[in-house]
This record gives C-alpha cells, structure tokens and sequence, in this order.
C-alpha cells in the first residue's frame, strides 16, 4: 500500500512529499518528491545587487538565516575582492553559532515532538526565543535578520550585549541538562532512537551526507575544523562525535554541538570586549548599494572599472555544509549564483535510511536528518 | 419564550410530577426516578468531562512553563464549552467513499458506550444505580466495546491513515484487556466481590493499592493503553497518522470522539481510585472530622480521581510514546506475567488473613 505522507502531514515539518510502500507496519519502499517550495532563488539572485541577496538569503533556510547569510557573504566577498574588517568577521562567527543553537535547539523542539513530548518541544521553543531576543537587539529581525552586509555586517552590537549573552549562555547551559535527562534519561527515547534509520560511514561518504549525520557516523568531518573559515581557527573547540550512526548518534551530536557553541560564544563575546573597531570595510564601491556604508570619495569606483572575480565559499550550516558559488562578470548584479544545500543531499540517501523500519519509526528518523525544505527546494 | 418563561415551565412541571407522585403508580415512579437519575449522571458526567480537561490542559500548561487556557472564563474554564459550542456549530464532512453507517454510527455508538459505564459505577454512599453483584464485570465489558467501535469508525471512513489508526487501536485495546482483567482478578479475590460497592467497603482497613502494588501498576499502565493516551497513544500518533482513526472526522463528530475519549479517561482513573485507593471512603483510623461532613464521600471520591488523573496528565508531559510492536511486547511479556504475580499475591494474603502491619479485613472471615 502506498501512503503519501506529504506534502501536508506533521511528519514533514515543511512542504515535501514522502511517500512510502509499506506491508503492515513495515516500510518497503520510499519515493521522496521535494520542489513544492522552489522560489527559484538562484535565479532571482541574478537580478538583485549584491547586497540584495541578503533579504533571499533569510528565506533560503529559515531556521538559519543568518548562517546562510554569512555563506553568501563570504563568497560575494571573495567575487568582489572586499575584505571585511576584523571585528566584523568575530560578530559573524557570534551570529553564525548563535543560529547554530537556535536551529539546533529548535531541531529538538520539533524531533521530540515527533516522538510525541510535548513538553521539551515547548522548553526548545521558549530557549530558542532568548537567542532570538538578542538577534532582534542587534538585527532588528528574529526571523529574517538581513544584518550583514558585503564588507561587514550592517551595524555594531549595542552596549551591554556581551554581557547579556554570558547571563544567556550560563542559562542555556543548565537547560540543556534538562534536555539530556529528559531524552537520554528516559527508557523509551532509548528504545525509540537506538539502532534506527542506520547510515553507516561509507553510505554517508558515498551520499555526500554530511553535518552532524556524518559526524554521528564517526567521521571527523568538520569544516570549522577541517577548512576554518572567518575565525575559526581562532577559537577553541571540540568537534562533536558520536559512532553509533543512528538517530540516538545524531542527538548526541547536536546536544554536543550546542554545548561546543555556547563555548565557542564565550570566546567570541570576549574578544568582542576587548577589541572596538568598525564593523564595515572602508573604501566600498559605491554601488554596491550598502545603505550603511561608509563611502569615502577616494573610495568611489565606477563599476565599469571593477575587477571581476569569483567567490567560492563553503561553511558548516546547522544542517551540513553548505556551498556558494557566486560570480562577479562586472556590474551590479552577481552574474550567476549557486548554492548546496545539505539537507537536500542528506535526504536524497533516504531509502538507506528508512527503508526496513516502521511507519511509526519514520518521523523520528526524518526528525533526526533536521529537514528544511526552504533550503532544499530554494 | 424568554428564558424565565422556560424556567417558570420546567418549575411547574417538576412541582407537579412532585405533587403528583404519592398518587402514582410504583412502576411509573420508578421509571420517573431513573430518568432523573439517569439526567442528573448525564449532566454530571458531561460537566466533569469537560472540566477533566480544563484539568489536563492547565496542568499540561504547568508542566510546560506556560499557563494553559486562559481568556474564557475564570482561569480560562469556559474554555472548553466556548470550543465546545465552537465544534457543534461546525458542518460536519462525510468523505464521499465513506459508509455511512460506520461513519455517522460508530462514533455515537463509542460515545454511548462510554456514557453507559457511568450508570454502573457507584460514586458514594447511598449514589450507586442500585447495587448490581457484577458491577465490575459489566463495567469492563462495556469499556472493552471501544475497539469495535473504534475500527468501525476508522475502517469506514475510507482513509489509509485511519485503517493503519484503527488496526493499532484494535490490537492494543485487546492486548491490555488481558492484564487489565487479570489485574482486578486479583482485586476480585482479595475483596471477594464482583461488586464495586462491595469492593470498596472491603478497603476500610487499608487500600488494596498496599498490597496489590504490582496489580494497581498493571491496572495504571493497562488503563493508559486503553484510553490510548501519552505514551500509548500510537492509534492517534500524531507525527507518523496525521490523527489516525479521527483524521476524517470534523466538527461535532470529533467532539464525540474527544469527549468519549475523555469520559474514558474519567472512567478508568475512577475505577483505579473504586479497586485500589478506597474510593470515596478513607482508612477507618482517619479522624472522623475528615469524613464527617456533608457529602464527604463524594469530596474524597472526587479529589482522588482527579488526582489519579493528575498522574496520568503528568506521565503525558514527560513520556515519549512507544511504537506499536514494543506496546505489545511490554502488554503480553511484561503486563500479563506481573498480573498473574499479583493475583498470587492476592491469593497469598487471603490465605494469611490478615497483614503484618495493616491488620485484618473483616470480611474475609478472620
């Protein structure tokens, strides 16, 4: 019997189809169907000024804008040949791993929702909203935060953020305690998640699987560790390993990763103490159109004379790695934008991972891929 | 007719029936007696129903740092009738390929099953439907009629996910009917009745929750399954069957299923608190001021349903729920051995007479 389970279904937090074969209680076969959300943002991009992007960038993945952002940026930075300041690139990285929490933390909400607790989706939801309350302090946005910017980031942290933060991570700390003793702590979580939807070291590296699913396979693979981007190598941190590579592995990661963050944060917003500075690469290309830019005369170019170039980026996103490509043919516009999106990779290995369980073995298997369709379809 | 008028009209009518009743004939005033009864339990029931989840949600809402209903009402306690209301006013959608007899039939056949069982269960002194010998017997048998119920309802509205919700409800109100009715044997043999009014005043020395703790456990985690509730309530997973055997229905046929669901609710943390914590009486060594005062049985009775509720509510918030095959396996592997154990037990203290510490029942002839 097929069953669609999508493209409307509480399994698919968000807007895909699965559909599923299955003989009783057993799944035999799986057809994912995925492109419900395309908004052709790939191609939107190559209409936009650069700055532009930005706005899509929050769209793309919308449990983690800002990680996209910084994605974008970086490769339109490197297409532009502008180099941000160095304060800037501290404030990304502290953006960068407070979404990681939000998003990972919000990926618990929704997974043990699946599983059917109800009460740490609403602690998830609660701990989350204190991350989105600084974002909103320093972007304006809780959601969408369009904050940075190609040469840096739109505007500087207010006062007394950093000390805000410290009081929020120390908090966040405890709640995530709480998290572990109530998943890990209960019977039937362990019986739920041990040995279900296994994807093994090799399938992973075959699939291109990557993110806390490959971590969770035992696979040291890390990009801020492996190819540290802005300031990575700068801070200190472990990487979050599990080797069971089933969907006990992958909280395991991601309850690690959060706690790896909140680390690498307290080395951000200390630094953010000690070192003031400007936030934005001086000397812009007027028309790049940074409505916060400071533009100097001397730093005027007329964009018929400006170098052309291509950007290449690749960050560890909540979800995976995720790839930009951007390319700068001279002119306002981007020539050709292209991402990666690693949930789309990760779900494309689907049938290893699903099929042979049970129907009611599915939403937390697809709970523990995290799937967001925004960045999937695009 | 304004409503004074209505009330003026139901005053009189009631006036007459009780100025008419030396003059009637016995049967007639039986018939008449019953019918009020049975109205009065109705809207008792009901009431109760929707206040147990005014219950559940509030205490749902501490347990998850927020606050529950809120706005209707005093504490949001008109929540549930302003949503009530809400659902009776919905058009209700029958799918086209749906049966009609199962559709429309089994959801009211589920409710008034559930109704039923409240005409058996005593409540205090002197507020039992008469004393039947079987009372026990004839309450599980009419809670065992769900799955029925429930499979018509989903195999007939025509939907993959309800048959898949159906099928698991089936199997697993089955599977916990076997220790659940173990359990009370065990019950049944320490009191040496069948029936619940016998039962609890076979408990005024100690609750049978003392020594049939492993019973009581049995009878908690069967009545859980049963009303297919957290962490039991694959039927209506959710997350993998959208709402399993109700994904098809809407409107006041849902509020059948919710409230039947909720009188179940209501009914098994009643027949917990009438087989092992005394129902309305306490231990016979509490001082009598606690028992003494107008309508104390029913206080008690209530205060420990809703508390017995209170722990099921509480599993809720903190349990994930299990998958079908480990239900069955815990249901005949772990549940039924346990329950065998406990009518051992049962066995055991009826043959000792009396216990250790609590002392004697009278009524098992020591």
């Amino acid at each position: 019997m097929w069953i669609n389970m999508g493209p409307q279904h509480p399994m698919t937090h968000g807007l895909w189809n699965l559909r599923v074969k299955i003989e009783g209680e057993i799944v035999k076969e799986i057809d994912p169907e995925m492109g419900f959300l395309h908004r052709g943002i790939e191609k939107i991009s190559e209409d936009r000024h650069y700055n532009e992007v930005i706005t899509l960038m929050d769209r793309t993945c919308y449990v983690a804008g800002i990680a996209w952002e910084h994605l974008y940026i970086q490769a339109a930075e490197q297409a532009l040949h502008v180099t941000p300041p160095a304060r800037a690139l501290w404030i990304r990285v502290l953006c960068e791993e407070m979404q990681r929490i939000a998003s990972h933390v919000m990926w618990y909400a929704a997974f043990v929702q699946d599983l059917g607790l109800m009460s740490p989706f609403l602690y998830g939801m609660r701990d989350r909203d204190l991350l989105l309350d600084h974002f909103q302090s320093f972007t304006g946005g809780r959601l969408t935060y369009e904050y940075m910017r190609v040469g840096g980031v739109r505007n500087d942290l207010p006062p007394g953020t950093t000390d805000r933060m410290r009081k929020t991570l120390d908090w966040l700390m405890d709640r995530f305690v709480e998290y572990d003793r109530l998943c890990m702590g209960s019977e039937i979580f362990r019986k739920r998640c041990d040995d279900l939807g296994v994807l093994k070291a090799n399938d992973c590296i075959a699939y291109g699987v990557t993110g806390p699913m490959l971590r969770s396979a035992g696979v040291r693979r890390d990009l801020r560790k492996d190819r540290p981007y802005a300031i990575y190598d700068q801070v200190d941190f472990d990487m979050a390993i599990a080797d069971s590579a089933d969907v006990t592995g992958r909280y395991l990661v991601r309850m690690e990763e959060m706690r790896q963050s909140v680390r690498i944060l307290r080395q951000v917003v200390d630094w953010l103490d000690k070192h003031p500075g400007p936030v934005m690469a001086p000397n812009l290309p007027r028309w790049l159109g940074a409505p916060y830019a400071p533009v100097g005369r001397e730093g005027y170019l007329l964009k018929r004379n400006y170098p052309k170039g291509v950007g290449l980026s690749a960050i560890e996103e909540p979800h995976g790695e995720a790839n930009a490509y951007v390319v700068n043919e001279g002119g306002e516009h981007p020539y050709r934008v292209k991402f990666r999106s690693p949930v789309y990779v990760n779900l494309s290995a689907a049938h290893k991972y699903l099929v042979g369980y049970h129907v009611a073995d599915i939403p937390p298997i697809m709970g523990s891929v995290d799937v967001c369709v925004g960045e999937v379809d695009r | 007719m304004t409503v004074q008028s209505l009330y003026g009209v139901a005053a009189l009518v009631a006036g007459g029936i009780a100025y008419l009743l030396p003059f009637l004939p016995p049967w007639l005033v039986t018939i008449i007696a019953d019918v009020v009864f049975g109205a009065i339990l109705l809207a008792a029931s009901m009431i109760n129903t929707i206040v147990l989840i005014w219950y559940e949600r509030k205490l749902l809402g501490r347990f998850m740092d927020r606050r529950g209903a809120m706005h209707v009402g005093y504490a949001g306690l008109l929540q549930n009738f302003a949503d009530g209301l809400k659902l009776f006013r919905k058009n209700t959608y029958k799918p086209r390929e749906a049966d009609s007899l199962g559709f429309y039939g089994g959801p009211t056949a589920y409710m008034v099953s559930s109704l039923v069982i409240f005409g058996i269960l005593p409540i205090s002194t002197g507020w039992d439907n008469g004393s039947l010998p079987l009372s026990l017997l004839l309450a599980l048998v009419i809670f065992s009629f769900a799955p029925l119920f429930i499979f018509l309802s989903a195999w007939s509205s025509n939907n993959k996910y309800s048959l898949m919700g159906g099928m698991r409800s089936a199997a697993q109100m089955i599977a916990y009917e076997v220790p659940i009715l173990i359990a009370v044997v065990a019950v049944v043999v320490l009191s040496g009745s069948f029936d619940l009014t016998t039962i609890v005043s076979e408990q005024r020395n100690y609750w049978f929750a003392l020594p049939l703790f492993l019973a009581l456990i049995v009878f908690v985690a069967g009545m859980l399954a049963e009303m297919e509730r957290i962490p039991f309530d694959l039927p209506e997973a959710e997350a993998e069957l959208v709402e399993g055997w109700n994904t098809e229905y809407g409107g006041m046929l849902f509020a059948f299923f919710m409230l039947a669901d909720y009188l179940r609710a209501l009914i098994g943390s009643i027949l917990i608190v009438l087989l092992f914590l005394g129902g309305w009486t306490l231990p016979s060594y509490v001082p009598a001021a606690l028992t003494s005062f107008p309508l104390a049985g029913i206080f008690w009775f209530m205060v420990k349903t809703y508390l017995v509720f209170g722990v099921f509510v509480w599993v809720r918030a903190s349990l994930p729920r299990v998958r079908t095959d480990q239900l069955l396996r815990v249901g005949w592997m772990r549940m039924v051995p346990l329950a065998l154990v406990s009518v051992l037990i049962a066995a055991a203290v009826v043959a000792a007479h009396c216990l250790p510490v609590l002392g004697c029942v009278p009524g098992l002839g020591s």
